[in-house]
């Protein structure tokens, strides 16, 4: 197992197939992607703002997320029974919220619509569309700074 | 396409487990109620096409936009 340190480069952390981090199941496949199942949270910077979600069948595919609320102070989606079940959730306060972002050459947007919802305890994950909510799916992100 | 005709509260099998039920036809606009396994999503398919395309451009950003957003999340004195 390859331990990452701090001087080594992002590229190579989120390249490196020996990850070595736990797994994590979509028990849903994200929309767009229906092969893609497996994944692993790989952290981008020191401050733990941002992730690499990094496909393992796929090193090439990932998706950059980050916990909503710096960012979002006000975002506090209702999750529903069906997806703790679909979770194997026992205990709600393991849920991790993380939000898609999409890095565009003029602006940064944070998909609020539809956070992947991370059991920490079963490492099961889907992406809730919360249709209906109207939580936009490109909401401009600023820095928190 | 298979074309069905049912009336409402009349349903239609989709498989073995999905379960569609036409609860309401007023005018031109019908209330579907939808049973399946909970790893069946269900949505609307403007809203799945939307989320589909938002996670399309999100996947796999240059190493560019890493440091741009990257950056964007750092307190302003540190360094880089």
């Amino acid at each position: 197992m390859t331990i990452r340190t701090a001087t080594r480069p992002i590229e190579a952390t989120m390249s490196d197939p020996s990850l070595g981090l736990p797994t994590i199941t979509m028990a849903v496949p994200m929309p767009g992607f229906p092969a893609h199942r497996e994944f692993v949270l790989v952290r981008l910077n020191e401050d733990g703002l941002l992730y690499a979600l990094t496909s393992t069948e796929d090193p090439d595919l990932r998706f950059l997320v980050a916990p909503p609320e710096p960012f979002f102070p006000d975002y506090a989606p209702e999750i529903e029974s069906e997806v703790f079940a679909a979770l194997n959730t026992k205990d709600p306060d393991r849920l991790l919220l993380l939000t898609v972002i999409t890095a565009g050459a003029n602006e940064t947007t944070a998909n609020l619509m539809a956070p992947i919802v991370v059991d920490r305890d079963s490492m099961r994950a889907i992406q809730v569309v919360l249709s209906g909510t109207g939580f936009p799916v490109r909401a401009v992100m600023n820095p928190v700074y | 396409m298979l074309v069905l005709t049912r009336r409402s509260g009349e349903s239609v099998m989709i498989g073995d487990d999905v379960i569609i039920t036409v609860l309401e036809a007023r005018g031109d606009v019908i209330r579907l109620g939808i049973q399946a396994p909970r790893d069946v999503q269900v949505h609307r398919e403007e809203v799945y096409r939307e989320l589909q395309a938002s996670n399309r451009e999100a996947a796999s950003p240059t190493q560019d936009e890493v440091r741009a957003v990257s950056k964007m999340m750092k307190p302003p004195f540190t360094s880089d």
